[in-house]
C-alpha cells in the first residue's frame, strides 16, 4: 500500500492553545478518510497546517514521503493537494468556468509577456485549459451554467463548483471540509455518490470533514477523532461507533456512562 | 392606479427641485442662450410683449415641463396594456406638482426682489435682472401663477405625446415595433452573415479609429488640449485599473508613479537644471521602465498590508513624491518649486512636433497600445490571478496562486502605464512642476476607475470622457459647474452603482462550443 499523506506529532500552538497537539494520521492512497470531532475541536487548523496557511511548531507533514513544512499555500497546491472550504468561498464575481481555470492556475505556465505577445504556445494552453474546464464543468454536473456568475448559481451548485475549482489543480489529495453543511437529506445522498465518484474515477485520496454522521459512516474506510486537537480515536466506522472515548467527547462524561440507555432509546 | 399616482407625484416632486436648482444656479437664463447657439436663433421671435431671451428659456422650460409630463405618465413594469386615462392624469399630476413647487419659488424670489434684498449676495447668478427675466417682467403672484398653468399644461402635453391618444399606445405599439424590426433585420441572411463574420467587427473598429484619428484636424487648440489631457487620463485610468479594479489593491498615491514618468522626460530632454538633453524617444522608455522599477520598490514592502491600511501608506507616498520635489534639498536636481521648462518634444523623420493634433496622435496610439496590452493580460492566466485575488486573497493562494509576486506585477505594470502617461504629459505641455502632482490627480484617476466601472476597459474610456470632458462642456456656468458636476455624480453612482460600464465576463462555454461545432447544451438547473 502506498501512503498519501503521514503527519508526524503534528503540533499547533496559538500562544497557550494547543489547537493540534501531536497528532499522527496515515492516510493510504485512494481511500477515502474523514476527521471528525465536535466543533473547535482542531479540524480546520489542520487542514490548515497541511496545506501551508499554518506553519506547525512541532512535527512534520509528508505527502509522498515529501515534507511539505515550510512550504507556502501555492507550492502545496503544486505538489498536488488541494482543498474546499466549509462556508463555501468562490470568486464570486467570476464566471462558473473562470473560477475553474483560476483552479488550473498552477497547471499552466503562460507569463505575462506570452499573455501580451499571444505566442503559440500560450495560446494553445489557454485553449487546452478551457476545454478541460468544460470538463470538469461536465464531470460536476453544471453543463449550462459555465459562463453564469458564480454567485448567481444555486447553493449545492457552488458546492459542487468549489470542487470542480479544486479540481482544476490536478490534485492527488483532496481536502473536503464539511462539504454536505446545509444541504437536504437528498443533496447530501448525492454528494455521498459524487465523493465516491472522485475517488473511483478520477483516483483521488480524499480527507474529509464532515459533522453528518451518515456521510461518515457511509463512505469512510477510516475514520480519526479530534477533541481538543488530540486525535482520541482512529478506526474504522464500526470501530468507532462503538468507541466510549468518541461518545464521551462528543456528548459529555454523563452519556458516556449511560451508554447503554441511549442505545436502546430511538434516536 | 394608486401606483400611478405615487409615480406621478415622485415624477412632479423630482423634476420640480431640479428646476428650481437649475434656476438657483443660474441655468434657466444661460440655457436660453445655449439653445440660442444650438440652432442659431439669437432673435427669436419676441411676441406678446417678450424678449427672445424669455422666448426661449420657456422653450427651455417647456421640454422640461414635457419631460416631468412623460416621465410622471410612465408605464408600470409588468404592465401590458396601456389605457390611456391614467397615463393623462399621471402627467397632469406630475405637472401640477412641479407647477406648484417652480410657482412657489417664482412667489418667494420674486417678493424678495420686490423688497431689494440682495438675493445674489448669497446666490451669485440671482440677479434682479434674472429675476425679473425668469417672471416675464410681472409681478411675483401672475409669475407664480403663470409657471403653475406653464408646467401642469406642459405636463399633461408630456403624458398624452409619450402614449398618444387613439386605441393603441405609443409606448406599446413602439416597444413591440422596435424589437420585431431589430429581430427581423438580424435574422436577414446577409445581415446573419455580416454579423456572424469575425471582420466585420473589424471593420468597424477600424471606422471608429479612423474617425478618432480625424478628430484633432477639426478640433480647434484648446478642444485638443483637452481631448489630450482626457485620453492621458485614459492612460492612467486604465493603469489604475489593473491595480485596483482587477487586483483590488487601493492604491490611492498612484500620481507618484505618474510624477516620476514625467520628471524622467522632463530631466533628460530639457536643457536646464540637468542639461542632458536626450531625445524624448531614449526618454520615454527610460521614464516607463523607473515608473514600473519604482512600483516593484515600493510593492516589496507594503503589499503585505490589506485594504486601508495599504491605501494609507500608498497615499503618503504619493505625498513624499510631491514634497521631494518641491524641496530645497531637490531643488538644483529638479527644480524646485519651480518646475522644470522647455522639455523636449518628439522629432519624426525631423518634424518637431509643435500643433496640439501631433500629441493627440501620439497620445491615441499610447492609448490604443496601453488597450491591447490590458485586453490581452485582462483575459489570461495573470488576468484571471489578479481577479481571483481581488475576489479572496485566501482562497486565491491555495488555488496555487503566489499572491505577492502577481501583486508586484499588478503593481509594477500599473506604474508602467501611469510612468507613460506621466512622461507624454510633461513633453505635451513642455513644462512640469510639483503643482502637476497633488493628490487630487489620484483621487480623480481613482474616481475615473469606479465611475467607469472596475475592471472594465470601456468604463475606464467612458469614465475619464466623463470626468475630464464634462468638466470643459460646463463651462458655461463658470462656478457653478463643480456643483453641477457632484449632483451628476451622484445620480450618476444613484443610477448606476457598478459604473456607467460595468465588466463584462467573457462567454467562454458556449464560444468552445462553436470552436469544437458541437450544438450549444440544453440549459439545466437555472433556478434562482
Amino acid at each position: 500500500m502506498i501512503i498519501a499523506l503521514e503527519t508526524k506529532s503534528l503540533t499547533k500552538q496559538f500562544g497557550g492553545l494547543t489547537a493540534v497537539d501531536s497528532v499522527d494520521l496515515t492516510i493510504q492512497e485512494n481511500s477515502i478518510f474523514s476527521v471528525i470531532g465536535p466543533n473547535g475541536a482542531g479540524k480546520t487548523t489542520f487542514y490548515n497546517c497541511i496545506t501551508g496557511f499554518y506553519t506547525p511548531e512541532v512535527g512534520d507533514v509528508l505527502f509522498y514521503g515529501k515534507s511539505l513544512v515550510g512550504l507556502t499555500p501555492d507550492q502545496v497546491t503544486y505538489q498536488g493537494i488541494s482543498r474546499t472550504y466549509q462556508n463555501i468561498r468562490l470568486f464570486a464575481n467570476m464566471s462558473a468556468i473562470e473560477n475553474i481555470l483560476v483552479g488550473e492556475h498552477s497547471r499552466i505556465k503562460g507569463s505575462w509577456v506570452e499573455a501580451i505577445l499571444h505566442t503559440p504556445r500560450v495560446v494553445k494552453e489557454e485553449k487546452q485549459a478551457v476545454v478541460r474546464a468544460r470538463e470538469l464543468l461536465n464531470f460536476v454536473g453544471l453543463v449550462g451554467l459555465g459562463d453564469q456568475l458564480a454567485r448567481n448559481l444555486p447553493y449545492g451548485a457552488q458546492r459542487r463548483l468549489e470542487i470542480a475549482r479544486a479540481l482544476g489543480s490536478q490534485p492527488r489529495l483532496l481536502l473536503l471540509d464539511e462539504p454536505t453543511a446545509g444541504m437536504n437529506p437528498h443533496e447530501t445522498t448525492e454528494m455521498m455518490h459524487f465523493i465516491r465518484r472522485l475517488r473511483d474515477e478520477l483516483r483521488i485520496t480524499i480527507l474529509l470533514i464532515e459533522h453528518d454522521m451518515r456521510v461518515v459512516m457511509g463512505i469512510s474506510e477510516r475514520i480519526a477523532v479530534l477533541d481538543y486537537g488530540a486525535k482520541i480515536a482512529e478506526g474504522t466506522p464500526a470501530e468507532i461507533q462503538g468507541n466510549p472515548r468518541v461518545i464521551e467527547a462528543y456528548l459529555g462524561s454523563g452519556a458516556a456512562s449511560g451508554l447503554n440507555d441511549a442505545a436502546t432509546q430511538p434516536a | 392606479m394608486k401606483k400611478q399616482f405615487r409615480f406621478a407625484w415622485s415624477a412632479g416632486v423630482t423634476f420640480g427641485i431640479v428646476t428650481i436648482f437649475l434656476f438657483l444656479i443660474g441655468f434657466t437664463s444661460t440655457s436660453g442662450d445655449l439653445l440660442a447657439d444650438l440652432f442659431g436663433n439669437k432673435n427669436a421671435a419676441s411676441f406678446l410683449g417678450l424678449t427672445p431671451q424669455m422666448v426661449n428659456m420657456l422653450i427651455f422650460l417647456a421640454l422640461v415641463g414635457l419631460w416631468a409630463g412623460s416621465y410622471g405618465s410612465r408605464k408600470m413594469k409588468g404592465q401590458t396594456e396601456d389605457p390611456w386615462a391614467p397615463a393623462l392624469v399621471g402627467g397632469l399630476i406630475a405637472g401640477l406638482v412641479h407647477g406648484i413647487l417652480v410657482g412657489l419659488l417664482a412667489l418667494l424670489v420674486g417678493i424678495l426682489n420686490l423688497h431689494h434684498l440682495p438675493i445674489n449676495m448669497y446666490l451669485a447668478a440671482l440677479l434682479p435682472p434674472v429675476i425679473t427675466m425668469f417672471l416675464l417682467g410681472g409681478s411675483p403672484i401672475q409669475g407664480a401663477i403663470f409657471y403653475l398653468v406653464f408646467f401642469t399644461l406642459t405636463g399633461f402635453l408630456g403624458g398624452l405625446l409619450s402614449r398618444g391618444v387613439g386605441r393603441g399606445s405609443w409606448r406599446g405599439r413602439a416597444s413591440g415595433n422596435w424589437k420585431n424590426t431589430w429581430d427581423g433585420f438580424n435574422q436577414k441572411p446577409l445581415i446573419k452573415q455580416v454579423r456572424g463574420n469575425p471582420a466585420s467587427r473589424y471593420v468597424v473598429y477600424g471606422v471608429l479609429l479612423v474617425l478618432l484619428f480625424l478628430v484633432p484636424l477639426v478640433a480647434g487648440q484648446y478642444w485638443n488640449y483637452t481631448i489630450g489631457t482626457i485620453f492621458i487620463y485614459v492612460l492612467l485610468g486604465l493603469g489604475l485599473n489593473i491595480v485596483v479594479g482587477l487586483a483590488g489593491l487601493l492604491d490611492l498615491g498612484y500620481v507618484a508613479f505618474f510624477a516620476i514618468g514625467a520628471y524622467t522626460m522632463a530631466l533628460l530632454t530639457a536643457p536646464a537644471p540637468q542639461h542632458i538633453m536626450w531625445s524624448f524617444w531614449i526618454a520615454l522608455p527610460i521614464g516607463v521602465v523607473l515608473a514600473a522599477l519604482t512600483g516593484l520598490l515600493l510593492g516589496a514592502p507594503v503589499l503585505r498590508l490589506r485594504g486601508d491600511y495599504l491605501a494609507i501608506v500608498t497615499l503618503g507616498f504619493g505625498e513624499i513624491i510631491r514634497l521631494l520635489s518641491t524641496s530645497d534639498a531637490m531643488t538644483s536636481f529638479s527644480g524646485g518649486p519651480k518646475g522644470v521648462p522647455s522639455i523636449g518634444g518628439p522629432i519624426i523623420f525631423g518634424h518637431p512636433f509643435n500643433s496640439g493634433a501631433d500629441y493627440v496622435w501620439l497620445i491615441f496610439l499610447a492609448a490604443i497600445l496601453i488597450i491591447f496590452v490590458t485586453n490581452r493580460l485582462q483575459n489570461s492566466r495573470v488576468g484571471r490571478a489578479w481577479e481571483a485575488m481581488r475576489e479572496d486573497e485566501t482562497v486565491s493562494r491555495a488555488m496555487g496562486i503566489n499572491t505577492l509576486t502577481q501583486k508586484l506585477m499588478a503593481f509594477a505594470i500599473g506604474a508602467a502605464f501611469a510612468g507613460l502617461g506621466g512622461a507624454l504629459f510633461a513633453s505635451r505641455n513642455q513644462f512640469t512642476g510639483p503643482e502637476d502632482f497633488t493628490f487630487m490627480v489620484s483621487v480623480n484617476v481613482v474616481a475615473v476607475v469606479i465611475v467607469g466601472g472596475m475592471g472594465s476597459i470601456p468604463g475606464v474610456i467612458a469614465g475619464a470622457l466623463v470626468l475630464k470632458g464634462l468638466p470643459e462642456v460646463l463651462r458655461e456656468l463658470q462656478d457653478y459647474r463643480v456643483l453641477v458636476f457632484g449632483a451628476l455624480l451622484v445620480v450618476m453612482m444613484l443610477w448606476r452603482p457598478a459604473g456607467i460600464i460595468p465588466s463584462s465576463r467573457r462567454k467562454m462555454e458556449v464560444e468552445v462550443e462553436k470552436d469544437t461545432g458541437v450544438t450549444e447544451p440544453p440549459k439545466e438547473g437555472g433556478e434562482k
